[in-house]
């Protein structure tokens, strides 16, 4: 197993190489200068071209993407473009509530939709696995920002009970760490809690009809015990290859749940260096999250193994 | 229903509570009532006011570096790091002295060679200080208090310079830092300015925090914009990055917030209804909306089809555009200066007041215009350009002309308005933007009613006669001559169609009834601001 671990961490530097090059030749390619958006609107065009050159903008492809290469060589993503601060301390600011909101909304979502699904696979054709799906799809259907904008208007502004915006970090205390991400974290985790709902019930659906959950109704054990010792742990497999394919749908969606409750976090940032086109943050971010991506796969691969001894690396 | 509908309806729920007492306070607020949390037109990206000439960035700037001069409400410049400024009797000579006792934020004294290296700095990247630059001999320092400028030919102007607003400002930095290349950013912010810029709490794209500096020394006369004396009744300014406006107004309903800049036009009504919330507008100098034609390329290269398009035009379509039903945030502009300003004129506007669609399709007619293409460059992702480019490509289509609209973003905007290549190979036949009415006041630091062909704003308009208008504005002594000079300017400007103004509107602020001092002025003023629990 560690061997195995440690082959796909290494086989995730080539990804990032090409991932990396992929994404330098992209921006290389992409309409905009972060020059005239650093001039702003009454620069002249002469003032536009000595801030490219400043910035080495006018330099060939190749050297350009040769000196990224070499600084990311030597673990350092390089200076933003706008603000000269260095890329890793950026991203280092933005990181802690990203995690926080991406952290409590798997939690949340997890907690809340593999009952959800076991319950509608269980009542499956009555009523209330009608309106657990019901609800799915309305979780799939609304956009986030609908969901933000109704609950910070329910919760923030007529019962007052959570803030509209902002972050405050854990180590300022727990609750009040909390108070600003459960909104958030209800508007990001609606697509994501339908999403896990759907595959738990269709799953569980048909691990309830295998022989051995007949065998064990048959033998007298307790509904509880046969969905969630039995069933669900046969289940489990698809779920968890499920949530961690949900990462990459908390990561799209953390963009615009960032931007509605006004976290400071990766996605923003990400947002912010596209339009102003600061080439650096763009990259930089972008390696952070395949490698994050990566990271996520590589634990779920290791959770089969515990979830089904059948699986062996 | 579409999202902007959806962010009013929202917010309109939201003010209903809040002022309806459906709502109570938040539990999450909980700032000292000496902080200030304000939230800015856009994100401080960068904080170097000479390198980059946002005016988000020169607005964080003017609390933290102090200036020479200042204008005031008047727009006239008074002195404000200056004690005293005296020009010789042949205007080649002027002589500035530092007020005694100015500090900067790290505590060393600021002295005469720190205002050399900063105007020096600054005059490479102002348009009025490369003029200086020009006629220039020698900036030195004579001893620790006294700056000199020995000048070959007099610049009536240079206190205007000084003193004046718009980017970039001649703030006064530590000689250290200000001897940075002006093209490269500074990453040092230390100013003299009544608030210090604290670094470590500084998250682009969220937030900005600046501290009393404690030793700054104001003025003895009333503050007046960034003249007189800059009291701080605050000890914190925290700015608050908010990019979605539904956000920024639940906020401030909610108490997040104290003060939000620049609401957008659809929240306004909301905020309006609610009884703990001031709304005014922002700046009364307010702002010109404008598209930009492309002189050096058919269709607009001929004068024929710029006028064509000035005579078909309604100001009115372009306003409700912007401002909705609110006629207190619009008025037609037949000319291209700040109305209610000294020098405002309409002379040569007429052509701005016709409206006449048959006229103009009659001139378009007889122009060279042969229905090629007009490459129409809109960056959606400013709501005042889009609009903008909404109504003018229903106009050219009105006019009979072959519009090509390119929906982008302002970065690449930014990019593509800069090629003088022709339409059909990256290059533009049109593009929107706005100007500050605070710096449309003269044509010192108006860059867009330049016509100075290659070295012109884009567009690239080349007009002898404007030029020499405005050549003949810098030279004048007394406002009745400048005033003089300024009618013939705006109408040269017009005949040539320099650039076409689609009117003047204003914007507003808004704030928490417990915030007070906030004036109105074309740079939101911190100083004389006040806030009770």
């Amino acid at each position: 197993m560690l061997s195995y671990i440690l082959r796909r961490i290494a086989a995730t530097i080539p990804v990032m190489g090409f991932v990396a090059l992929f994404v330098f030749s992209l921006l290389y390619v992409a309409p905009g200068d972060p020059a005239a958006v650093i001039a702003g609107d009454q620069a002249t065009p002469q003032d536009i071209e000595r801030i490219r050159q400043s910035l080495g903008l006018d330099r060939p492809f190749l050297i350009r993407f040769g000196e990224w290469v070499w600084q990311l060589m030597q673990g350092n993503l390089g200076k933003s473009i706008f603000t000269g601060l260095p890329v890793s301390q950026l991203i280092g600011q933005r990181l802690e509530p990203t995690i926080s909101l991406m952290i409590v909304t798997l939690i949340m979502s997890i907690m809340i939709a593999v009952p959800m699904g076991v319950i509608a696979a269980w009542k499956a054709g009555t009523f209330l696995d009608r309106l657990i799906m019901a609800f799915a799809v309305f979780g799939f259907s609304v956009p986030v920002f609908v969901v933000g904008y109704l609950l910070a208007y329910v919760f923030a502004l007529e019962f007052g009970w959570f803030p509209v915006q902002g972050y405050t970090p854990i180590a300022r205390g727990f609750w009040a760490w909390l108070d600003n991400l459960i909104l958030p974290s209800i508007a990001l985790g609606c697509v994501y809690i339908a999403l896990i709902a759907r595959i738990t019930r269709a799953t569980m659906l048909e691990v309830l009809q295998q022989d051995y959950v007949r065998t064990a109704r048959a033998k007298g054990l307790g509904q509880r015990s046969i969905l969630f010792l039995h069933a669900l742990k046969n289940a489990a497999v698809p779920i968890v290859t499920v949530i961690g394919i949900g990462i990459a749908l908390l990561i799209g969606g953390a963009v615009v749940t960032e931007s509605v409750f006004a976290i400071p976090g990766l996605g923003r940032l990400t947002v912010d260096a596209i339009l102003r086109r600061d080439y650096p943050v763009i990259q930089g971010v972008v390696l952070f999250f395949s490698f994050i991506y990566v990271i996520v796969n590589l634990l779920i691969d290791i959770a089969y193994t515990f979830l089904d001894p059948r699986i062996r690396y | 229903m579409d999202r902007r509908m959806l962010l009013k309806g929202a917010a309109g729920l939201g003010a209903m509570a809040a002022s309806g007492g459906l709502s109570r306070p938040a539990i999450s607020q909980g700032a000292a009532a000496k902080t200030l949390r304000f939230v800015p037109q856009a994100n401080l990206a960068n904080f170097d006011p000479i390198w980059g000439t946002q005016y988000v960035v020169r607005n964080a700037a003017a609390m933290v570096w102090d200036t020479l001069y200042g204008f005031d409400s008047n727009l006239e410049p008074k002195p404000q790091m200056a004690e005293s400024a005296e020009v010789s009797s042949d205007g080649l000579t002027w002589t500035f002295k530092l007020r005694p006792n100015l500090k900067f934020h790290d505590g060393t004294p600021v002295l005469a060679k720190d205002v050399v290296a900063s105007l020096a700095r600054w005059a490479v990247r102002d348009p009025m200080g490369q003029m200086i630059i020009a006629i220039q001999n020698e900036l030195t320092a004579v001893d620790d208090r006294t700056v000199k400028w020995l000048l070959k030919k007099p610049y009536p102007k240079m206190l205007l310079a000084l003193g004046k607003n718009n980017t970039p400002i001649a703030f006064i930095m530590p000689e250290r830092i200000a001897k940075t290349d002006p093209f490269k950013q500074i990453d040092e912010y230390i100013g003299s300015g009544p608030m210090k810029f604290a670094k470590g709490e500084w998250v682009p794209g969220a937030k900005a925090v600046f501290e009393k500096f404690t030793d700054y020394v104001p003025r003895q006369e009333p503050a007046s914009w960034l003249a007189g004396g800059k009291n701080m009744l605050i000890d914190r300014i925290e700015w608050i990055v908010m990019p979605d406006p539904a956000t920024a107004s639940s906020a401030l309903q909610n108490g997040e917030v104290d003060w939000w800049e620049n609401p957008i036009s659809d929240l306004v009504p909301v905020l309006k209804k609610n009884r703990n919330i001031s709304v005014d507008i922002a700046d009364s100098l307010g702002n010109i909306g404008s598209f930009r034609m492309n002189h050096l390329h058919p269709p607009f290269n001929d004068v024929k089809v710029r006028r064509a398009v000035l005579m078909a035009l309604d100001q009115e379509e372009y306003m409700r555009a912007l401002v909705g039903d609110d006629n207190a945030l619009w008025k037609p502009l037949p000319g291209f200066f700040t109305p209610d300003t000294p020098l405002y004129t309409e002379s040569g506007g007429e052509i701005l007041k016709m409206k006449n669609l048959a006229a103009a399709k009659k001139l378009l007619s007889e122009s060279s215009y042969s229905g090629q293409p007009v490459t129409c460059i809109v960056a959606q992702d400013q709501p005042i350009t889009k609009a903008q480019g909404d109504v003018t490509a229903e106009l050219l289509k009105r006019l009979g002309m072959n519009v090509d609209f390119v929906a982008t973003d302002w970065g690449t905007t930014g990019q593509r308005r800069a090629q003088k290549s022709p339409p059909g190979q990256g290059g533009w036949s049109m593009f929107h933007t706005w100007h500050a009415g605070a710096d449309c006041i003269s044509p010192a630091p108006y860059n867009a009613v330049r016509a100075n062909g290659d070295k012109a704003w884009f567009g690239w308009p080349n007009s002898e006669e404007v030029e020499k208008e405005v050549s003949n504005w810098f030279d004048a002594k007394t406002l009745d001559e400048e005033k003089v000079v300024m009618a013939r300017l705006n109408k040269a400007a017009l005949d040539h169609v320099v650039y076409a103004p689609t009117g003047f509107f204003l914007g507003y602020q808004a704030w928490r009834k417990n915030v007070s001092g906030i004036t109105k002025g074309p740079l939101p003023w911190f100083w004389g601001v006040s806030k009770s629990a």
